[in-house]
């Protein structure tokens, strides 16, 4: 049970899921950015939803998720999860850098339903990882570095058409996204 | 196995006990060395996180943090049915952390909450106390 995501200046850029028990509800339209996640925002019958129009028909579709998002009061929404978990990782960052005294960061942590790890490039990109608890740390911490040095790389950072750094729009590659998806599928320790 | 130091955090998030162990082997360099202000925030700081944490469950509900490693540190919490953390901070080659957490819970209650004179959720000023965690942390030296 996992899902990924890349944070940068503190808004989410790229989220995916691979067997989630309970879905993220429904973020806000104005809060998340057009093409972060195919997931939270769409009804089942609808998954082709076009992302460069992202926005706009996500908004018609709005009443029947809300619908089942309606029953899942207990999680949140997937912009506001999106902060808090930004807001650990800064926060955890932060403490783990005063207490060594070094320019350290922190690697995991572990909770006792699930284990984050993290992964920061020099250029301020984050990868998040949420996996089952009991991961082995050392095996996650190389999976990142591989999504990054592999599909982001070669799908992102090397994509003329996408503008690094935006602030205004996610990271919405579909090569990106199944390259990334199979890369973790492939993995033994994918349950 | 170096134990680093130790934190014991009531359950509003105020720091209640700090105390730092000595380090005995010259390459390991052991935790930088901060002020009681910032053990203070720090603590708050970490009460705060250990909330957030089980809130981002993606499975529902779920505990607190209870493992955070850091790159030549980790940091062991143990959350009791009252809410008081017991926060140890060790090497990363340490396995014992949850067991020690355990026998500090135990020299606490045995000295603190024991203690009629000691007021609950205020800072721990208990020789005892003191006393024990040495014994306790004393095999490292």
């Amino acid at each position: 049970m996992s899902f990924g995501s890349s944070i940068r200046h503190c808004e989410c850029i790229f989220y995916h899921d691979w067997q989630r028990t309970k879905k993220p509800r429904a973020g806000s339209e104005e809060a998340t950015l057009p093409g972060v996640t195919k997931t939270s925002n769409v009804a089942p019958e609808k998954l082709s939803l076009n992302t460069s129009t992202g926005v706009v028909v996500a908004a018609a579709e709005a009443a029947t998720s809300n619908q089942q998002a309606a029953n899942d009061s207990n999680s949140l929404p997937f912009d506001e999860e999106a902060k808090l978990v930004y807001g650990v990782v800064l926060s955890l960052r932060n403490m783990v850098k005063k207490l060594s005294g070094r320019d350290e960061s922190f690697v995991n942590y572990r909770t006792s339903t699930y284990k984050l790890h993290l992964f920061e490039t020099i250029s301020g990109y984050k990868f998040i990882m949420f996996t089952d608890p009991a991961a082995t740390a050392d095996a996650l911490k190389y999976v990142l570095r591989q999504i990054y040095t592999g599909p982001f790389m070669e799908f992102v950072v090397r994509n003329p058409l996408i503008t690094m750094d935006s602030r205004t729009s996610g990271i919405d590659n579909e090569k990106f996204r199944t390259a990334t998806d199979k890369m973790i599928r492939g993995l033994s320790i994918f349950a | 196995m170096v134990a680093y130091g130790l934190w014991v955090i009531n359950k509003a998030g105020g720091l209640v006990y700090q105390k730092n162990f000595p380090v005995p082997t010259i390459p390991d360099r052991g935790l930088a060395p901060l002020t009681s202000n910032e053990y203070l925030v720090l603590a708050g700081t970490l009460h705060g996180i250990h909330a957030i944490t089980s809130r981002l469950s993606p499975t529902g509900s779920g505990s607190g943090a209870q493992v955070i490693e850091g790159e030549t540190f980790k940091m062991t919490i143990h959350l009791t049915s009252t809410g008081t953390k017991f926060v140890l901070l060790t090497s990363l080659n340490d396995g014992t952390a949850e067991i020690m957490l355990q026998r500090v819970y135990e020299a606490y209650a045995d000295t603190v909450m024991k203690n009629p004179f000691h007021t609950l959720e205020m800072p721990i000023r208990s020789e005892l106390f003191d006393v024990k965690i040495n014994a306790l942390f004393s095999n490292q030296l």
